[in-house]
């Protein structure tokens, strides 16, 4: 069951014609996606496009309704091979992931299906996680559709022009047959907002008679002579056809004024950004209103050479607003200018940064310093001088991302950190997932990360005799998505003698908790329940160890046999336990509603004495959970904060355990408190409470005269 | 072009798990009630993970739109310096805000005074906190309207989001009216929680209360006997300024052992203010204060029989009920993580017998064999109450151990060289006072402390040589709090050259 329900968010679903849909940006994608009458949708979880695939799942009967077939892939690349079904049935599909990461493990099936060409039209929807709250390597996928020559789409950010970009894109696929990137930035799938629904469609195919009625064409299949002829049927026909239908179907949009020598070329993803900063400098007003040209390239490639002869012939200077490095756009644009022998002045990159995000603020700074050299009088206003204020930064803390309340991982990355100290530091190559939150503080273990799946082939050069073995990691996420071949399968091959640890909290938990082939819940429309170590062990692995993650002495040890044991060949330690937070979600309505009908329930959760507590706070420094924090310590005689157990606890036991595995303190308590007690609950707490009351009291009589008047 | 109507823009601050996105979810649906076209985004990818994420909505009349005929451009990400409203779920995150510049005089700020600590704060050795009180001074001056309180404590446990949802409604920042809030909130989803919290915050700002933590006084009950003996000391030897920190150490010694020892704590304090007399006038016993702060929680060190003590104690039981929320008679068993070395139990024995068992390995091994590593001891349970409170009942034996002879000569040797020191240099001196901070904790913890303690010591002679004794020595001081493995204190203690360790030998 993925983190969040999307009960009322599958009714949005079924809106019909001039509905008005309210709701996120993505979920507007899901809804276009039905209403072009798509007929598979494939993906692979991962923010920004996470809600797209978990409303899907959740969606079943609607997409039964109209005969659409959804799949959670196994990867990126399993989501882009699903695009042949387009190849050679005129099937609309589209598949999903985050990018440019699942853009990498997509590409050799997008560099097929690219090539093969399409009949139905193919959209690849890529969230680009790009900018402030992005956790991947900054990177375009731009890039991407040059290479395979797929079109990129990138609409202006409000929900009317990406939905209608979704029908585009379909039909711009099928016009050129040719595969279409639909590029969405966080914001943009995040973004709330409206547009009017239309009915949804059934594909005009359905897949079941493309099933029963097969045709195959040899020309389609990425072999000789065929490859050849692809190459030039890309250049020569597709190419010609998208510039033909973009042309005519206006998807790029001249926006602003007609008049003046300078003029704006903008990506259609930075519009409405661009549009605030004129505001803010007094060139536009709230409704995009301006006098300025504004060539709004919804369609980012290809660009339509006629379309910038034609914006650029009668202006002095152009600038041109492109996100992200390096700029392609920019590039482009100055050839066919060049080429053109168009004098245009092109500015880009020289008053806009090479890096980084396009803020609100980046673009007033960039738009001020073009107007200044190229068009002074038309400034009305200069830039509000910079408000933040790096003198703060000093006064406001770092807050890295780290492991939830109660988070199984927590104890494994403890357990690895008491064993450092044991038998001294070994290299750690980390994978992708909310493990790798290990290289932060408290922890700070790991080297490297690869990519998803790559956790062990990131350690595979240390395949040789050493005093100290090396250890990676890699969550069940990982493990399904590419370990299993690429990290288990080569080591077993290669005779590695390293150590796997594979953490298995039963869901592609970074991601919202989707389920995978080793959950342990039952859905019924995926087969789980499928064992970690019987996946390991029928590929060859002999040494495979299960361990309970919160044991931290267990985990410990575990750890420490498999880094030291006589054992020569691959050594594979799988940490189970259940994501927290989906385990929360799970039982805490449960157990409320238990409480409620009266039934006994047992919460247990931690606390820590504060007058035995001495504020050295090594216990945080071992577990780094969110509700074991510090506060004022109540002893006026001592000036460090004491540590303390604030009520998010839920009860997990890593902290006892800590204080157990590294002998830490007398501190910390374990408190079970029962709702709704039993007669005989109360008969025992009752007359427990009397006999220590009473032996009690002589103590409390003893520290009532040791009080001083002055 | 027209200037005249622009959209209200809100920049919601919050950590992971705070309840962000469901406050902009309101502030959504609030807005589009008034009449208001409300669109609103995101960033929280991995920062949902307790990280800070920041959710932006802009709302624009839709009155204004329909009568233009053109609907407007809304931005997706908050501009620095053109942000009306700020609602921040932490001190520090409202801090943030202002940092990027978001803050400023067109802004109404609603905030919660609160702190939630970062990971970097938390993990410190000793206090690692920021200054909330700087940040309170800058987003002071920063010119925008405040409205802030401490929200956490008082939704008490409920949605933070409904309290600042509350303060939002109280700050006026919003043309709508409050009653629009709370019917909102009442047609939702756990409306009662969420309203009691809405009202809690609301009135939490109204009131413009910001509830300090304070250090609960104790009422004072008179005494007869051994506490009026302290009391008439305290009044003639103890310092004015040292008098209120002398009679809680004084009360927590006799509470640890006995009125003797409260009285050996004072002799301790005396000696120390005899030198600072001498020292002259105008400095305000300032030595003398330090000492006697410092070396009360030193006297009472957590041996197990204090541990028992404090952990069977009926005040005790009454703040863990009080500490995990327990309802008034509910059903409570709470257990404590104990973990026993050889190393707990020598520090019982006599001096003799506890240095035969440290020395022999096989003894020590054996020891820990049958204490058999970590055990969890249900003290509300007789079975495992009546042990610790036995133990606790050890109290009169503690003067023959062996922890408390190497205690008592440790701190005698400090003393000595604090009064030695304060004749000559009293800012050194005063440093050298702080020292004991550095002994706390339990285990491998307070063998740490032991060894930076007696390292500083070892080395005052070489501090005493360098050019800013009492600047050396506090940075040595704070180097040994900068990591675990004393690598710092050991690189700094290095540092002073070779001609002051020289020094050393003859001091």
């Amino acid at each position: 069951m993925a983190e969040r329900s999307f009960a009322e968010e599958v009714e949005k679903l079924r809106l019909g014609e001039g509905d008005v849909f309210r709701g996120e940006g993505i979920l507007a994608v899901a809804k276009a996606l039905l209403q072009a009458g798509v007929a598979y949708v494939g993906g692979y979880q991962g923010a920004p496009i996470s809600h797209l695939m978990d409303v899907f799942s959740d969606a079943q009967n609607i997409l039964g309704e109209l005969g659409v077939h959804f799949e959670a892939s196994a990867s990126e690349a399993a989501a882009a091979a699903m695009l042949a079904a387009s190849v050679n049935y005129p099937l609309r599909g589209a598949v999903t992931w985050k990018s440019t990461v699942g853009t990498n493990v997509a590409s050799d099936a997008l560099a097929n299906v690219a090539s093969s060409g399409v009949r139905g039209g193919a959209l690849v929807i890529v969230g680009e996680d790009y900018g402030e709250g992005s956790s991947i390597m900054q990177e375009r996928s731009h890039a991407f559709a040059m290479k395979s020559q797929m079109w990129l789409l990138d609409p202006r950010p409000n929900l009317e022009s990406i939905v209608a970009m979704v029908e585009r894109g379909f039909e711009l696929s099928e016009a050129s047959n040719t595969p279409v990137m639909l590029e969405l930035r966080i914001r943009a799938c995040h973004l709330y907002g409206s547009f009017l629904a239309k009915r949804n469609t059934a594909p005009t195919l359905a897949l079941r008679e493309a099933m029963e009625n097969p045709s195959r064409d040899y020309s389609r299949v990425v072999l000789p002579p065929s490859n050849f002829a692809h190459e030039v049927e890309k250049i020569e026909r597709r190419w010609p056809a998208a510039v033909e239908f973009i042309k005519s179907r206006r998807l790029n949009e001249f926006l602003g004024g007609h008049k003046g020598d300078v003029g704006i070329i903008v990506q259609g993803g930075l519009y409405n950004t661009l549009m605030r900063a004129l505001e803010r400098l007094g060139l536009a007003d709230i409704y995009g209103e301006t006098d300025i040209p504004i060539y709004c390239l919804n369609v980012a490639y290809p660009l339509i050479d006629d379309e910038v002869k034609g914006f650029c012939a009668d202006k002095r200077a152009v600038l041109v607003v492109e996100e992200g490095q390096p700029e392609f756009i920019e590039q482009a644009i100055n050839s066919i200018l060049r080429r053109a022998d168009l004098p245009a002045r092109l500015i880009g990159k020289d008053v806009l940064p090479h890096a980084g995000e396009y803020t609100g603020e980046a673009l007033q700074l960039g738009l001020n310093a073009f107007f200044d050299a190229h068009a002074p009088a038309l400034l009305r206003r200069s830039p509000p001088a910079p408000s933040a204020r790096a003198d703060l930064t000093k006064i406001v803390p770092q807050r890295p991302a780290g492991f939830c309340v109660g988070c199984p991982e927590r104890p494994v990355f403890a357990a690895m950190k008491l064993l450092e100290k044991e038998i001294g530091k070994f290299h750690v190559s980390c994978d992708i997932g909310c493990h790798l939150f290990s290289i932060l503080p408290p922890f700070d273990i790991g080297n490297t990360t690869m990519g998803y799946g790559l956790g062990w082939a990131g350690a595979s050069a240390f395949g040789v005799e050493a005093k100290q073995r090396t250890l990676a990691v890699m969550g069940d996420g990982g493990f399904w998505h590419n370990g299993l071949t690429s990290g288990v399968g080569n080591a077993v091959f290669n005779r590695n003698d390293n150590v796997l640890v594979i953490v298995d909290n039963g869901y592609s938990a970074a991601t919202g908790g989707q389920d995978l082939l080793s959950s342990r819940a039952e859905n019924s429309r995926k087969s789980t329940n499928n064992p970690i170590a019987r996946a390991v062990r029928g590929l060859g692995v002999e040494w495979v160890r299960e361990a309970h993650t919160y044991n931290i002495g267990a985990m410990k040890r575990v750890l420490k046999e498999a880094m030291t044991t006589a054992f020569k060949g691959p050594k594979v330690v799988i940490a189970q336990a259940e994501c927290m937070l989906n385990r929360q979600r799970r039982e805490r309505p449960q157990r409320e509603a238990a409480i409620a009908a009266g039934k006994r329930v047992v919460r247990a959760r931690f606390g820590v004495d504060p007058d035995t507590c001495t504020g050295d706070h090594a216990c945080i420094r071992l577990s780094g959970c969110p509700s074991l924090t510090i506060r004022d310590n109540p002893d006026p005689l001592r000036d460090h904060p004491v540590t303390w157990v604030n009520n998010e606890c839920v009860g997990c036991g890593v902290c006892g355990e800590n204080a157990h595995a590294a002998v830490l303190c007398p501190s910390f308590f374990r408190a079970d408190l029962i709702y709704n007690p039993t007669w005989f609950d109360r008969v025992l707490a009752n007359g427990r409470g009397a006999l220590i009351g009473w032996l009690q009291s002589f103590g409390d009589r003893r520290q009532r005269k040791l009080a001083i008047e002055t | 072009m027209s200037v005249s109507v622009r959209p209200i823009k809100i920049a919601i601050m919050a950590l992971g798990g705070q309840g962000g996105g469901v406050l902009a979810d309101w502030i959504i649906a609030l807005g589009e009630r008034a009449g208001f076209q409300a669109q609103a985004t995101s960033v929280p990818g991995v920062a949902q993970r307790t990280g800070a994420t920041i959710y932006y909505v802009e709302m624009f009349p839709a009155e204004a739109t329909a009568k233009r005929g053109k609907a407007p451009v809304l931005a997706l990400m908050p501009v620095p310096g053109d942000v009306d409203v700020v609602i921040a779920s932490e001190l520090m995150e409202a801090g943030r805000a202002l940092a990027r510049g978001l803050v400023s005089s067109q802004t109404s700020l609603v905030f919660s005074t609160h702190r939630d600590y970062a990971i970097g704060e938390k993990i410190a050795m000793g206090d690692g906190r920021l200054s909330s009180q700087a940040m309170l001074e800058a987003l002071g001056a920063s010119g925008a309207r405040l409205h802030g309180a401490d929200l956490a404590a008082a939704c008490a446990g409920a949605p933070l989001s409904a309290a600042l949802f509350g303060a939002l409604a109280a700050s006026g920042a919003l043309p709508v009216s409050p009653e629009s809030f709370a019917s909102l909130l009442r047609e939702g989803r756990g409306a009662e929680r969420n309203l009691a919290a809405f009202e809690a915050g609301r009135a939490a700002i109204l009131q413009g209360e910001s509830k300090q933590p304070s250090v609960a006084n104790r009422p004072l009950v008179s005494g007869r006997g051994g506490v009026s003996r302290v009391a008439e000391r305290i009044g003639a030897d103890v310092p004015r300024e040292a008098g209120d920190i002398a009679r809680i150490g004084a009360e927590r010694c006799a509470d640890f052992q006995d009125w003797r020892y409260a009285h050996s704590y004072l002799d301790r304090i005396s000696n120390v203010a005899a030198v600072d007399k001498e020292a002259g006038p105008g400095r305000g016993f300032r030595l003398t204060a330090i000492v006697t702060k410092r070396l009360a929680p030193w006297m009472t060190y957590e041996d197990a029989i204090r541990v028992a003590d404090l952990k069977t104690r009926s005040t005790r039981f009454a703040r863990v009920r009080d500490d995990v929320h327990a309802a008034p008679g509910q059903v409570v068993w709470f257990s404590e993580y104990l973990h026993p070395r050889a190393e707990e139990i020598c520090d019982l024995l006599p001096e003799w017998l506890a240095k035969a068992v440290l020395s022999s390995r096989t003894l020590k091994n054996g020891l820990n064999a049958v204490l058999g590593g970590g055990r969890r001891v249900s003290t509300n349970r007789l079975r495992g109450f009546l042990p610790l409170w036995s133990l606790a009942k050890l109290r009169p034996w503690r003067r023959a151990s062996h922890r408390f002879s190497v205690e008592q000569r440790r701190i005698e040797a400090w003393l000595a060289r604090v009064r030695e020191i304060a004749v000559g240099d009293y800012e050194t001196a005063c440093e050298l006072a702080e020292a004991p901070v550095l002994l706390k904790g339990y285990g491998e913890t307070y063998e740490r402390g032991v060894r930076s303690f007696e390292s500083i010591m070892a080395a005052l002679g070489a501090v005493r040589a360098s050019t800013a004794p009492a600047a050396t020595l506090k940075r040595l001081l704070q180097a040994a709090l900068a990591d675990e493995e004393g690598a710092g204190l050991a690189r700094a203690i290095a540092a002073l050259s070779p001609a002051d360790a020289g020094v050393r030998e003859q001091a």
